[in-house]
C-alpha cells in the first residue's frame, strides 16, 4: 500500500515532495503512483544497449525531472548519475546503475500494488 | 487587438498553457497554479502550437519545458518569436539546466522556473508577475496602436521613427506614404466591410515589411499609411510586395496603390515634415488604375517653399488689396439678341514682387488650409460693394455670382454673414448668385441640402457649378435645391467635335428646363459653340466669346452697351 510513511521508509524525501504538491498527500501519492506504469527505464536500458546515447540522455533526463520533482531519492540517485554520464555521451558500463535503478523502481512498484 | 484587451480584465481567470512531455511534471505544475489559473496542457511544441493557434486570444502565459520530443522548447520559442500574434504571449521556461536559463531568455522567454518545483509560492508569484507585465505592456500598445489595423497610430509612429533616427544618426532612411486608389469605389461596389478588410490586408503587409526590414509602420488615417524604412533603391519590389493582389476574390476589380517616397529623408526638419513630403509625392501620382509611385524631389521642394511664401503673405495681401475682383459678363441668349444678365466674380492676385499669380496656384492651397474662408468673404464684400456702385451709377442691379467653398458651407454663421454683407451695401439677396460646386453635394448631401434650403428661403439664388464633373447624376437633380445649373466647361469645349458631348449637353439642358432651372454654359469661346448651345436650348452663356474676366472699370463698358442697346430696342 502506497503511503507517505512507506515512502519515508523507502528513503524518499517526503516532506520536500509534499511541499511541491502544496502538502496535499492524496495528490502526492497519486503522482507517485503514476510512475509505476512508466516504461522509460526499460527504454533507457535498450537505448544504452544499442549505443544510442542521444536517446539515452533524453530518457534519463526526463526521468530525472520526474523523480526529482517527487523527491524519490533512492531511484533519483542512479538516474541522476546516468544523466550526467549520458550528457557527456560517455560510453561506459551502465549495468550497475541500471540495475540499481531497476531495483528501486521495483520497490516503488511493489509499494503501489 | 480587441481580443488582446479582452484578456485584460482584472476579474477574469487567466489561461496558462503548460508544455512539458512528462505528464507528472505537467500535473504537478498544474496543481500548483490551478487554484489561481485555468490550465491547458500540451506534451510537446507541436501540440502547443495547435492549442495556441486555436486559443491565442485567451492564453495569458506559456510555461515551457525545453527538452521535449517532436518540437522542443527552443524550436517553439523560435516559432513564437516570428509570429506577429503569438509573440505577444509571455513564456516562462521550465528547466533544470543552468545553461538553458540564459539561452531561453535570449530567445525571448520572460523568465524561468527551475526544476524541481521547490517553493510553489515563488512559482505562483513569478507567473503572476509575468502576466501582469505582459498585460501592462499590451495596454500600453493598445493606446499606441490603431485599433483597426494594429499599426502605430500617427502620434506614436512619429515618436518611434524619431527615436530610431536619434539612435541611428548615420543610417539612410526613406519616408514612404502609401494609399489605396479609389477606395470609395471599392466601398461602393462591395460594401464598407470589404474595404476595411482590404485596409487590414494592406496594413498586415506593411507591418511585415517594416518588421523584416527593421523599420516602423503607422496608419495616418483612412487608407493612408506610413512606412519608415532603411533606404531602398528597389521601389518596384516594395510596391510589388505591398500591392500584389489586394482584392478578396479573383473576380473583383483590381485594387491598386499609390506610393510617395521621400528618399534619404532629411530628419532635421522633423518627422512630420518628412512624411508630409512623402504624402505630397504620393498625391502627385496620377495613374490610379495601376499601382505606381513617385518621389519627393527638388521641384516639389521649391513648390512647397513657394506655397509657404503665399500662405505667409495672405493677410498682408488682403490688407493691401492685392487681391482684385474681376468680373466676367454672362449673357442671356433666349431672346433675339444676347442680353447682359449677370456677372461672375473671379479673384486675381496681383503680387507686388511676384506679379500676377494664377488662381490655380493659390485657391487649392487656400482650400486646403482654411484661408479660403477669408478670401471668399473678401470677394463677397467686394462684389456687393461693386453692385452698389453700379446701381448708384447706372440705376441697374447687375447680379453677381460668387463662390461658396465647401468649407464655407460648414461655417455656422454663413447665412448671416452674406445677408449682412448684402444689407450693408443695400443689395437685395436675390442679386447674389451663390455658386456651389457639384462635388460638394456628394460630401454630406443632407447637411448641404439643409444649408442651401435655408439660403434659398432668404432669397439667395443657388448655382450648381461644374455640373457633370462630379458623381451626381441627372436623376439626383430632382432632389437638389438649385436655381441655376452651370454646365462644366469640359463638355462645352468638345461640343463642336463630339456628338456624344453635344447630346449630353442637350440632355442636361432638357432635364434642367424640366426642373425649372436656368442653364448656364461657361467656357464658350467661339460662335459655333454659342450657336450649338443656343440650339440646344441653353439660357445663359459665359466665356471669352463675349469677354474674359475684366476689372470693374472695364466691365462698365458692357453695362453701358447693354443700357444703350436696350434703349434702342425699346424705342
Amino acid at each position: 500500500m502506497l503511503t507517505v510513511d512507506a515512502l519515508r521508509e523507502y528513503g524518499a524525501d517526503v516532506d520536500t515532495g509534499l511541499a511541491r504538491c502544496l502538502n496535499n498527500e492524496a495528490f502526492y501519492l497519486r503522482m507517485v503512483s503514476m510512475t509505476v506504469p512508466d516504461t522509460k527505464l526499460d527504454e533507457l536500458e535498450a537505448a544504452i544497449a544499442a549505443k544510442d546515447l542521444d536517446r539515452g540522455f533524453e530518457l534519463a533526463h526526463a526521468m530525472k525531472g520526474m523523480y526529482s520533482n517527487l523527491a524519490l531519492t533512492p531511484i533519483l540517485n542512479p538516474v541522476n548519475e546516468m544523466t550526467e554520464l549520458l550528457r557527456a555521451r560517455t560510453d561506459t558500463d551502465y549495468s550497475k546503475l541500471l540495475a540499481e535503478a531497476k531495483l528501486q523502481k521495483e520497490m516503488l512498484n511493489r509499494m503501489a500494488e | 487587438m480587441e481580443e488582446n484587451t479582452s484578456k485584460i480584465n482584472a476579474n477574469h481567470r487567466r489561461y496558462v498553457l503548460i508544455v512539458d512531455d512528462e505528464e507528472i511534471n505537467r500535473q504537478m505544475l498544474g496543481f500548483i497554479i490551478g487554484n489561481d489559473y485555468d490550465v491547458m496542457y500540451a506534451s510537446n511544441g507541436c501540440e502547443a502550437l495547435d492549442i495556441l493557434h486555436e486559443n491565442s486570444y485567451r492564453i495569458s502565459l506559456i510555461l515551457l519545458d525545453i527538452l521535449m520530443p517532436e518540437m522542443n522548447g527552443y524550436e517553439l520559442l523560435e516559432v513564437l518569436r516570428n509570429d506577429m500574434e503569438l509573440r505577444k504571449i509571455p513564456v516562462i521556461v521550465l528547466t533544470s539546466e543552468k545553461s538553458a536559463e540564459v539561452d531561453s531568455l535570449r530567445m525571448g522567454a520572460v523568465d524561468f522556473i527551475p526544476k524541481p518545483y521547490d517553493m510553489p509560492d515563488v512559482i505562483l508569484a513569478r507567473v503572476g508577475r509575468s502576466i501582469k507585465l505582459a498585460e501592462d505592456s499590451s495596454l500600453l500598445s493598445a493606446t499606441e496602436q490603431d485599433s483597426m489595423t494594429g499599426l502605430y497610430n500617427k502620434g506614436f509612429f512619429y515618436v518611434y521613427a524619431d527615436m530610431h533616427g536619434r539612435l541611428n544618426p548615420d543610417m539612410d532612411m526613406d519616408a514612404v506614404a502609401i494609399d489605396i486608389n479609389r477606395l470609395h469605389i471599392v466601398n461602393d461596389l462591395y460594401g464598407r466591410a470589404y474595404g476595411d478588410q482590404v485596409i487590414r490586408r494592406l496594413a498586415g503587409r506593411i507591418k511585415r515589411y517594416a518588421y523584416e526590414h527593421g523599420g516602423y509602420a503607422g496608419r495616418s488615417d483612412g487608407d493612408l499609411f506610413y512606412l519608415y524604412i532603411p533606404h531602398t533603391d528597389d521601389c518596384d519590389a516594395l510596391l510589388e510586395e505591398l500591392g500584389k493582389d489586394l482584392r478578396l476574390n479573383d473576380d473583383d476589380i483590381q485594387i491598386t496603390l499609390r506610393m510617395g517616397i521621400y528618399q534619404n529623408a532629411d530628419r532635421s526638419t522633423g518627422m512630420e515634415a518628412c512624411f508630409d513630403r512623402a504624402e505630397n509625392a504620393c498625391k502627385t501620382v496620377r495613374n490610379t488604375y495601376a499601382s505606381s509611385y513617385s518621389f519627393y524631389d527638388s521641384k516639389m521642394h521649391e513648390k512647397e517653399l513657394y506655397d509657404e511664401q503665399l500662405l505667409g503673405e495672405v493677410d498682408t495681401a488682403l490688407a493691401e488689396g492685392q487681391f482684385k475682383v474681376y468680373f466676367q459678363p454672362k449673357y442671356n441668349i433666349r431672346g433675339g439678341r444676347p442680353v447682359l444678365s449677370s456677372a461672375e466674380a473671379l479673384v486675381r492676385w496681383i503680387h507686388p514682387a511676384l506679379g500676377f499669380i494664377s488662381p490655380g496656384a493659390f485657391i487649392p492651397l487656400f482650400e486646403k488650409n482654411g484661408l479660403i474662408l477669408k478670401l471668399d468673404k473678401y470677394v463677397w464684400k467686394k462684389s456687393a460693394e461693386q453692385m452698389r456702385i453700379w446701381k448708384e451709377k447706372y440705376g441697374v442691379v447687375i447680379p453677381v455670382s460668387v463662390n461658396i467653398s465647401r468649407m464655407d458651407i460648414y461655417e455656422p454663421g454663413l447665412e448671416d454673414e452674406i445677408r449682412s454683407i448684402a444689407a450693408a451695401e443695400g443689395i437685395a439677396n436675390d442679386a447674389f448668385l451663390l455658386e456651389i460646386t457639384e462635388s460638394a453635394y456628394t460630401d454630406n448631401s443632407d447637411y448641404i441640402i439643409s444649408v442651401v434650403n435655408s439660403l434659398r428661403s432668404s432669397g439667395f439664388r443657388i448655382e450648381m457649378d461644374d455640373f457633370g464633373s462630379g458623381y451626381s447624376s441627372l436623376s439626383m437633380l430632382a432632389s437638389l435645391p438649385v436655381d441655376v445649373l452651370k454646365i462644366d466647361m469640359a463638355f462645352v469645349r468638345n461640343i463642336t467635335t463630339s456628338e456624344k458631348d453635344y447630346r449630353m449637353i442637350r440632355l442636361m439642358i432638357d432635364v434642367a428646363g424640366f426642373m425649372g432651372m436656368t442653364t448656364v454654359a461657361e467656357g464658350v469661346e467661339t460662335k459655333e459653340q454659342l450657336d450649338l448651345l443656343g440650339q440646344a436650348g441653353c439660357d445663359v452663356i459665359q466665356g471669352y466669346y463675349f469677354s474674359k474676366p475684366v476689372p470693374p472699370d472695364e466691365f462698365e463698358q458692357f453695362i453701358e452697351k447693354e443700357l444703350e442697346e436696350s434703349k434702342n430696342a425699346d424705342s
